[in-house]
């Protein structure tokens, strides 16, 4: 993964962006209410290839548009692109794609988060610009808070799903990624709202966008195994907030360290199933030796065509629904997210959000990751897990810099109340000074 | 976990793993469910749901609509003569 | 001998359990979509009516109903799954532990669930090396599972309940009768293992292949062989079956929940439900009510719904014996006809029957009239009840005829047919003829 530019590569770069910023300077393109967003690849749209980062999917063109990105359409939105992401979303930093890997806008030897790091790189790097996220484990905090911009996870069932390339569908959520709450704010009503054509969206309340926040919670448990960075300006921003009138809460959450172990099964478990369709056939990479047994065809165009982390969560999710292990994890697992659902209810009848970093260090260096293990990778989510196993609405906000790295802090509210976090993050963007990275200035 | 649970999981994944990934593999999954252990000492509700939200009784009508005209999805599956080729079944 | 089995049947909705497709899709791959094809980003959303029919199902077939359901993933590789999950019932079942009597033997009801049909699969090619094509329609078609216990102690009796099972389901909710709509896994054991005979399709090859199947497992025993717990495959070509033709590899389903489905409260929905009368049920209690035999209630039932109506009304009016002799008789040998003619009301025929039953009317004439109405010619008459006072209008036009009654002293009893032409033409029809003759002959006869 270590970075060596050859010139050939920098001019088709260069060709690429120059055609997209003609694209977004038009000044015919954006009048009246019309504006542009991007979408992560996972997400269906007629006329682009839809590949969720992975070479099975490869030339696959979606016969339809994901609900989302047809309510963004139809209401003025300019579908710009795709956004580049782990491989169905396996991964934090958005190493895991069969297209590339895309790079940090802040310094470009670190990674974006993941896995919506292509996302959350398009909307630090671009004006205006509201990018479509999906997150299963916390996709959407993560490269937030490495690419210093807003991104919110709705509740879940709050955004359909109707289009969304499947990870995990228990924990699956489309959200937005900005580099203001003002625009989360105005796009989230038009992705939001049931849709006939996913159930799990019918349940929902309307949507209220007012809510106020006078209490924070901050868990004892997530202050531990912190960066020095990250703590520091953690603790800095604890302090702003309370100057500014909020009671800033110490509650104890013991069973979030039960999230990252609870998260994993379920993902995985569901992803395994969710990943059983593509064997080249009907769609994606297709192999063309039907001469050969169904069992061989399969397997040849799955060993070829996954990548290695799609690979290990698939073993993972196998591993954990067959038979002889399955109530000692998958059973368990979805017995210790209700717990951990009840948990977190009863800390928010004391507080309006529970406020963390949103992950334990700043944007890791590439050859960083080279060296870690998939185990430490998958630990590294333990802030942004816990939430997103609970389907609680969150949102991961800029919080300080340090060595010129972005450093988010990340709010969770109950169920149903996105409201709450925008009114939390619109108070903190009103006092706080956004950076942004310098070639987009 | 051992290289030949790993080999059976990939069977029924239909997974073809090389002598490398088959190493690694089984020491991936050896540190994961060690460090997933910790789920043994959690205190699980004692029933549970399927999602995090609860999700009761949606139904849609028995009417018939059809919102993609079939050749489009034919086209999209490569199919000869109307059908979608596969492998032998055997 | 234990047989055990597992019936798939095809529930009658327009659309697919989980999505707007139609059910009767005729060209390959002309009913499919996003989700029926299991296209990425697709999800399923369940068919209100397809969870009642099984609910139904679940209640007529005396099941406990589990209060709260949900869909669990079947996990296995396949051409023709275009998910290669298939969306089932796994823990959860819309019902367990009810029973369905053959006759008077109660074979017991182990679940009921619901699930997804696969496509179809066709095989082209040279033997041996055929490749797969693949028609999705029937993709996503609601199927109900009935899985019995191993109750069964005969192929004859397997074929007989399921005979009566679709009997049964045709009436409940309107599944099609034909062979293919009833889909199979036979479980049979001789000796301690057991034998699981495959994708059996229709009622007679099921017979056909547990026949088949014992044969082979008392010949095996008969020689002091063991019984191999294996999967066969019934061959309909050849009346034989077969080991398996697939190895059966790492079968292992991996069942996980459905998680964009959620769950469904089916115990308030089943206690709303009233489950109606079905023929054999009914054949049952008419049996018992009109006190006729089980052969002959059976046989009305099935001949029609409509003709066991007509029975129950003409029973309650002129008791079982007669009300059969009469149904099974004149009226059903122009029942079609009959049936057409006076649109669903019975009036006319039980009118007839009871009039004949009362002497009213003679039996000849009651059988024409019958035959009158099933070849689409109604006699003129009786629309009334037999009110009139037959005897006093008989008494009065023989006092106001002295002319007849001399002609009838002379000897001349044809005399006596105008004034049996005025009863008749007076009463329009509502006595017999022959009643009204000898009433008059009487009658004349007293004044000589």
């Amino acid at each position: 993964m270590s970075f060596f530019p050859s010139a050939a590569w920098l001019k088709e770069l260069d060709e690429k962006h120059q055609l997209f910023t003609e694209r977004l300077e038009d000044p015919l393109a954006f009048e009246g209410g019309q504006f542009h967003f991007s979408a992560k690849d996972n997400l269906c749209a007629r006329d682009f290839q839809a590949r969720a980062g992975s070479l099975i999917l490869k030339g696959y063109r979606p016969p339809f548009d994901a609900t989302p990105i047809k309510r963004l359409r139809e209401n003025g939105g300019l579908l710009l692109g795709k956004t580049n992401m782990d491989e169905y979303g396996f991964g934090s930093f958005s190493t895991n794609s069969a297209y590339g890997i895309p790079r940090n806008p802040f310094d470009i030897e670190r990674c974006c988060g993941g896995s919506s790091g292509g996302a959350a790189a398009t909307a630090s790097l671009i004006r205006d610009h509201v990018a479509l996220g999906v997150s299963t484990g916390g996709s959407i905090s993560c490269p937030s808070s490495f690419c210093g911009v807003v991104g919110l996870t709705p509740t879940y069932g709050r955004v359909s799903r109707w289009g969304l390339i499947d990870y995990g569908n228990s924990l699956d959520k489309v959200g937005l990624i900005s580099r203001t709450v003002r625009d989360i704010e105005q796009y989230l009503p038009v992705i939001a709202g049931p849709d006939h054509r996913d159930p799990t969206s019918q349940v929902q309340p309307p949507l209220d966008l007012r809510g106020e926040v006078r209490t924070v919670g901050v868990p004892e448990e997530a202050r531990t195994g912190l960066s020095p960075e990250v703590a520091g300006a953690f603790e800095e921003a604890l302090r702003d907030l309370q100057r500014s009138g909020i009671v800033v809460r110490e509650v104890r959450m013991p069973s979030l360290r039960f999230a990252i172990s609870t998260y994993y099964i379920l993902a995985t478990s569901e992803a395994s199933t969710n990943l059983a369709r593509y064997c080249g056939m009907r769609f994606g990479a297709m192999n063309e030796n039907f001469d050969q047994g169904f069992n061989d065809f399969f397997s040849d165009t799955r060993s070829r065509d996954f990548g290695t982390e799609a690979k290990r969560r698939i073993l993972l999710g196998t591993f954990s629904r067959m038979v002889g292990f399955r109530n000692k994890y998958y059973v368990k697992a979805l017995q210790v997210r209700k717990q951990i659902i009840r948990d977190y209810q009863k800390v928010m009848e004391d507080c309006d959000v529970v406020l963390t970093p949103t992950m334990p260090f700043v944007a890791p260096r590439f050859d960083e990751i080279e060296r870690m293990k998939p185990l430490e990778m998958y630990q590294a989510d333990y802030l942004t897990c816990p939430p997103n196993l609970t389907g609680m609405p969150h949102l991961s906000i800029p919080c300080g810099y340090a060595h010129g790295m972005p450093i988010g802090m990340q709010a969770v509210a109950p169920h149903w109340q996105e409201g709450t976090l925008l009114s939390f993050a619109r108070s903190w963007e009103g006092s706080f000074h956004y950076r942004f990275p310098e070639v987009a200035e | 976990m051992d290289k030949e649970t790993v080999l059976k999981v990939a069977r029924v994944a239909r997974l073809r793993l090389t002598d490398e990934e088959l190493e690694r593999y089984a020491a991936d999954l050896e540190d994961i469910l060690t460090a997933f252990s910790v789920l043994d000492e959690a205190p699980g509700a004692e029933d549970f749901d399927l999602g995090p939200i609860k999700v009761e009784d949606v139904f849609r009508e028995d009417e018939v609509i059809t919102s993609i005209d079939a050749s489009e999805l034919r086209e999209v599956m490569g199919t000869k003569e109307d059908w979608v080729r596969g492998p032998r079944l055997s | 001998m234990k047989i055990g089995l597992e019936i798939h049947v095809q529930l009658p909705t327009r659309s697919k359990l989980f999505c707007g497709c139609s059910t009767g899709g005729d060209a390959p791959n002309s009913m499919v979509c996003p989700v029926c094809l299991g296209f990425p980003g697709s999800r399923p959303f369940l068919n209100r009516r397809a969870l009642e029919m099984g609910v139904l199902i679940t209640k007529f077939l005396n099941c406990k109903i589990t209060d709260r359901i949900w869909f669990s993933r079947k996990t296995y590789f396949y051409p023709d799954l275009p998910k290669n999950f298939q969306i089932t019932q796994y823990e959860s079942a819309l019902g367990f532990d009810g029973h369905f009597m053959v006759g008077e033997k109660r074979i017991g009801i182990w679940r009921v669930h619901l699930e997804e049909d696969p496509g179809r699969v066709k095989r082209v090619g040279r033997a041996g090396e055929e490749v797969s094509l693949i028609d999705y329609n029937r993709s996503g078609v609601p199927l109900v599972e009935i899985v019995t216990a191993p109750d069964l102690s005969s192929p004859a009796e397997a074929r007989d309940f399921l005979t009566d099972l679709i009997i049964e389901l045709r009436r409940l909710i309107g599944v099609s009768g034909e062979e293919q709509t009833m889909r199979v896994d036979a479980n049979i054991s001789i000796g301690e293992d057991r034998v699981e005979i495959k994708n059996i399709t229709g009622l007679k090859n099921v017979e056909k292949g547990l026949k088949s199947e014992v044969t082979r497992q008392t010949k095996l025993l008969a020689v002091g062989k063991r019984i191999v717990r294996e999967t066969r495959h019934y061959d309909e070509s050849r009346g034989v079956t077969l080991p398996g033709r697939e190895k059966e590899q790492e079968a292992d389903y991996g069942y996980i929940g459905e998680p964009d489905l959620g769950t469904y409260r089916i115990g308030p929905l089943a206690e709303s439900m009233v489950v109606p009368e079905t023929p054999l049920v009914r054949a049952q209690r008419m049996q018992k009510e009109h006190g006729i035999s089980a052969q002959a209630a059976r046989q009305i039932v099935l001949t029609d719904w409509e003709l066991a109506d007509l029975f129950e009304s003409l029973s309650r009016r002129v008791g079982g014996d007669t009300a059969m002799s009469w149904t099974m008789g004149p009226i059903s040998s122009g029942w079609k006809v009959l049936k057409a003619n006076t649109d669903g009301s019975w009036k006319k025929v039980t009118d007839i029957v009871e009039a004949v039953s009362e002497g009213s009317m003679s039996d000849s004439e009651g059988r024409l009239r019958i035959a009158a109405l099933s070849g689409g010619h109604e006699i003129e008459g009786i629309n009334n009840g037999p009110s009139t006072d037959l005897d006093g209008l008989i008494v009065r036009l023989v006092d106001q005829h002295p002319e007849v009654v001399k002609d009838f002293k002379k000897g001349n009893e044809k005399a006596a047919n105008f004034l049996i032409g005025q009863v008749m033409k007076e009463t329009r029809g509502q006595f017999a003829s022959k009643v009204i003759a000898e009433k008059m002959k009487r009658e004349l006869g007293k004044r000589v």
